[in-house]
């Protein structure tokens, strides 16, 4: 979260809402967000209706819920789809925001 | 469980923010690129 508070300016200047949705309820959330300072959209999900809808798997072995992130275009459609594996397993915001530009420049070579 | 397609239609929704704001994902249809990012928890 840290690391994506820290390259916020950059997915803004892409025209990137990033949306965080987590277990957690709106106090939760809340408290963290004041704690943190974090600038994005921030959607507590406690009943895990979202979190379902889109696949976030749980793995009783690890404790809890892996991480997954979804890029979505202006269309509506997926992207980018990543779903975790562990807690470290999250891809680079380097490698999100090549993505992007990708989408906001689809006729670029890279 | 259900997972989401690559180069599908994501599926929307709708959920309040932490502040009571509605959220829904549609809104931001032909307005912005939307980094959804599920989040194991804060502790």
């Amino acid at each position: 979260m840290a690391q994506l508070r820290h390259d916020h300016t950059e997915f803004v200047a892409r025209d990137v809402a990033v949306v965080v949705v987590g277990p957690e309820n709106a106090q939760g959330f809340a408290d963290y967000w004041q704690k943190e300072r974090l600038p994005f959209i921030g959607l507590p999900d406690p009943k895990a209706s979202v979190l379902k809808l889109y696949g976030q798997e749980v793995n009783i072995f690890k404790l809890g819920r892996m991480p997954a992130q979804v890029l979505i275009d202006k269309t509506g459609f997926a992207r980018f789809v990543h779903y975790g594996h562990d807690m470290s397993d999250i891809p680079s915001n380097q490698e999100i925001l090549a993505l992007v530009d990708e989408l906001n420049n689809p006729n670029s070579i890279t | 469980m259900p997972r989401v397609s690559l180069n599908q239609t994501a599926p929307n929704f709708s959920l309040p923010d932490f502040s009571g704001n509605e959220f829904t994902l549609a809104d931001l249809n032909g307005k912005k690129i939307v980094l959804l990012v599920f989040n194991r928890t804060f502790a």
